[in-house]
């Protein structure tokens, strides 16, 4: 019972590999094979090949006698990736899964729907925490040299790590779904969650060589100093590396954590199992509306949509974030970004048209206008039965993008122009550019929107991240600010001053906006009415 | 109120509405009805204003709703048969919207709305987001909009269905007091108990093309509805 179980939570998690939520069918066979390999490649190819090089770089510890301290390290990162990759699964696979309810009333035993709960959480976290504790014994057997203890440290090492995975998963899942239970602005509480988790990332990302370079030069000051400060901590490494005593201890104690989790969820599964999953009532107290204009109604409307998706704010509206932060840094550090491009490119025109050019660059990465016409999906029928023409329908749509891009767009162009210290015309054109871009870049979302509308998407991720039309507003988005730059810096720098080049392409991209905006009055009005 | 003349629809080789002439008056209820794929909901999308028909000529309240649909639509609402709301709305916002469209103001929308989320039981969740509705809730969030501007003609794609009886109940006392002060109301249903209780006109559709029509007693006779549409359904065959 338990593995047919575990076969459907692992057909659950795996679902979008089997099936196409855009043309909602399932996949052919070689689609599924092909979407597994590209799943083995980034787990053994991208992560596992990852790991093996921070292994390598580490193997002056195994060397230096430090093989527990080896260990230690890389059985956190494991936990780390291990307990991040398998805690959302544990969220929605065993608080908060839909299908609690349909076991339920079978005739399964409730230990069951619990075990495969609980080995899937595993089976997750083994294939997350894997991706790190199978390189890291592989490296330090190649390193250590082989012997029985040392094969059994290792085996040990990476089925721990995953069971103690699986219980920090529990623990966090549960803080997870209770938190999901309470939080009020989900979407914002989401993306800014996400950000936090990209921004750790890059942070770990470039710190990691020189942290890992600090250890191994410095690693018997760092290993006497913890070894001395915590000799537990350097039992569970010496356990790692073979010794029999340590091991039994740590694996018993894993052993009891997990009989543990084990006493505590079989307590309270079936008070989890039933919970309805309903979200925090918000009492509704009467209070005046203002009235307001129909371009108003329209436009409140795209930005409801907005903010109540993190997947859409986060696919397509990271500049607004970006731009004033881009800003900020630019007057920090700024000073110092224009004396290498100065150093690169001379001191000519050339440094205020790049900075110009990698405003504009952030700016393309706000392409909300893009899925706005396929979101509409089934709800299309009401601004189609209310007495709202198409055209203000689409400028809701363009005046959302051009309100959350122009006015960053303008702060970090003001900043570039103080930074590159440009005369007063300089600055103002490429402030003016800079909008003028932003509002080119809000008119040529709307123009690739209408095109290949997907109204009949089950997911709304299939028309905000997939699709031609995203592809298509990216390419876009990369390619236009490179436009600008290279005939510049190819062709003009020198005889062409920044002033006049700003000036000309500020005219260019004003008039093809006003091209794209006509289109949109007429062609744009007609596609939209006929959807 | 409402002239449909001619109207006629194809969705490539199959004609969904063929050749369809209806009128409907101020202070009437018109019930439509027909088997499923009948052309029923063609007919009202059409009516609508959102979906465009191939021939003839739809004209509410004097307007066409091919040269002036804004003009039409400022006179209508709609409720489709599965209301597919703004999710990301809650209640009170939706209401809002619909209200801010069709300019009503401040007072007499909150009036309205007090009055009839009063009566479907729907004030306390005005708060909530419409994606945590159940169908049935969204049925009435819908029933509560198409009434906030006080619509000349209402336009009602079977909107008994997820209704609890009271609500049901609620609902046709609303369309009798909304054709009693002159609005019209145009809806299609398959509960014909209803339809026969409800209706001063009924029209009978079947593959797109007008098979009876007439005030009630025109079209039964000394029959039950049922009896006269299953009989009309028989000698089609």
């Amino acid at each position: 019972m338990t593995r047919i179980l575990v076969r459907k939570q692992l057909a659950e998690i795996f679902r979008t590999y089997f099936y196409d939520a855009k043309k909602n069918k399932a996949r052919s066979k070689g689609a599924v094979i092909a979407y597994f390999i590209l799943f083995a490649f980034i787990m053994v190819g991208l992560l596992g090949g990852m790991f093996t090089f921070v292994s390598i770089l580490l193997r002056g510890t195994i060397t230096s006698g430090y093989g527990w301290f080896y260990y230690l390290m890389l059985a956190l990162v494991a936990i780390c990736l291990g307990a991040f990759g398998s805690v959302f699964n544990t969220f929605s696979g065993l608080y908060l899964s839909r299908d609690n309810d349909l076991l339920l009333s079978m005739p399964i035993p409730v230990r069951s729907i619990m075990a495969s709960r609980l080995l899937t959480v595993f089976l997750m976290g083994l294939m997350y925490s894997g991706c790190v504790s199978i390189p890291a014994v592989i490296v330090y057997l190649a390193t250590a040299g082989f012997s029985l203890g040392a094969l059994l440290g290792a085996v040990m090492f990476v089925a721990l790590i995953a069971v103690f995975v699986l219980v920090l998963s529990c623990l966090l899942g549960y803080g997870v779904a209770r938190l999901s239970l309470k939080l009020k602005n989900k979407s914002f509480m989401t993306v800014i969650f996400a950000l936090l988790f990209i921004a750790i990332y890059y942070f770990a990302y470039f710190k990691a060589g020189s942290f890992v370079s600090e250890i191994v030069a410095n690693i018997a000051l760092y290993g006497e100093s913890l070894h001395a400060a915590a000799p537990l901590v350097f039992g569970i490494g010496r356990a790692f590396e073979g010794e029999l005593l340590p091991l039994l201890l740590v694996t018993l104690a894993v052993a009891a954590l997990l009989a543990l989790t084990w006493y505590i969820l079989s307590r309270s599964f079936l008070k989890i199992a039933t919970a309805t999953g309903k979200t925090d009532r918000k009492v509704y107290r009467e209070s005046r509306a203002k009235k307001k204009s129909v371009f108003a109604a329209m436009l409140g409307k795209e930005f409801g949509r907005f903010t109540g998706s993190a997947n859409y704010m986060l696919n397509c509206g990271l500049s607004t974030l970006l731009l004033p932060i881009a800003g900020i840094l630019l007057l920090v550090r700024g000073g110092a970004v224009a004396d290498v491009l100065s150093d690169i490119f001379g001191s000519g025109g050339s440094v205020p048209v790049l900075l110009t050019a990698a405003v504009c660059l952030v700016c393309s990465m706000n392409d909300m206008a893009v899925p706005s016409v396929s979101l509409e999906g089934k709800s299309l029928w009401i601004s189609r039965s209310l007495p709202v023409d198409a055209w203000t329908a689409l400028r809701a749509k363009c005046g959302m993008q051009l309100l959350l891009t122009v006015p960053g767009a303008v702060f970090a162009a003001l900043c570039s122009a103080i930074v590159t210290r440009s005369d007063l015309l300089t600055g103002l054109l490429m402030v003016v550019f800079c909008a003028v871009f932003a509002s080119f870049s809000a008119y040529l979302a709307l123009y690739i929107g209408l095109h290949n509308v997907n109204l009949v998407w089950t997911n709304e991720i299939s028309v905000i991240k997939q699709g031609v039309q995203v592809l298509t507003a990216l390419l876009a988005g990369w390619l236009l600010p490179v436009l600008f730059v290279l005939p510049y810096m190819l062709l003009l720098n020198g005889d062409f001053s920044p002033t006049a080049y700003l000036a000309l392409a500020s005219l260019l991209f004003a008039a093809a906006a006003l091209v794209f905006r006509r289109w949109l009055r007429t062609k744009g009005v007609t596609r939209f009415e006929s959807l | 109120m409402l002239k449909i003349e001619h109207l006629t629809k194809a969705f490539g080789d199959k004609l969904a509405v063929d050749d369809l002439t209806l009128h409907i008056a101020p202070g009437e209820i018109y019930g439509f009805i027909g088997h499923n794929g009948a052309g029923k909901t063609t007919t009202l999308r059409s009516v609508a204003g959102i979906q465009q028909f191939d021939k003839g000529e739809i004209r509410i309240a004097g307007h066409s709703v091919r040269t002036e649909p804004l003009e039409c639509k400022r006179a209508l609402a709609y409720i489709p048969d599965n209301p597919d709301l703004y999710d990301f709305m809650s209640g009170i916002k939706y209401l809002n919207f619909i209200a801010d469209i069709f300019g009503v103001g401040a007072d007499e929308r909150a009036e309205r709305i007090r009055r009839w989320a009063g009566e479907f039981e729907l004030t306390d969740d005005l708060a909530q987001p419409i994606a945590a509705y159940s169908h049935g809730m969204k049925q009435k969030l819908a029933i509560i909009s198409a009434w906030l501007h006080e619509p000349k003609l209402i336009l009602m794609d079977e909107p008994f269905v997820g209704l609890d009886p009271k609500a049901a109940h609620i609902l046709k006392g609303m369309m009798r007091e909304h054709c009693g002060s002159g609005g019209a109301i145009f809806f299609s249903t398959h509960v014909l108990e209803v339809a026969e209780k409800l209706c001063d006109k009924v029209a009978i559709i079947r593959r797109g093309r007008l098979v009876r029509s007439g005030t009630m007693e025109e079209v039964r006779g000394d029959d039950s509805l049922e009896e006269v549409f299953l009989e009309l359904e028989e000698d089609a065959k």
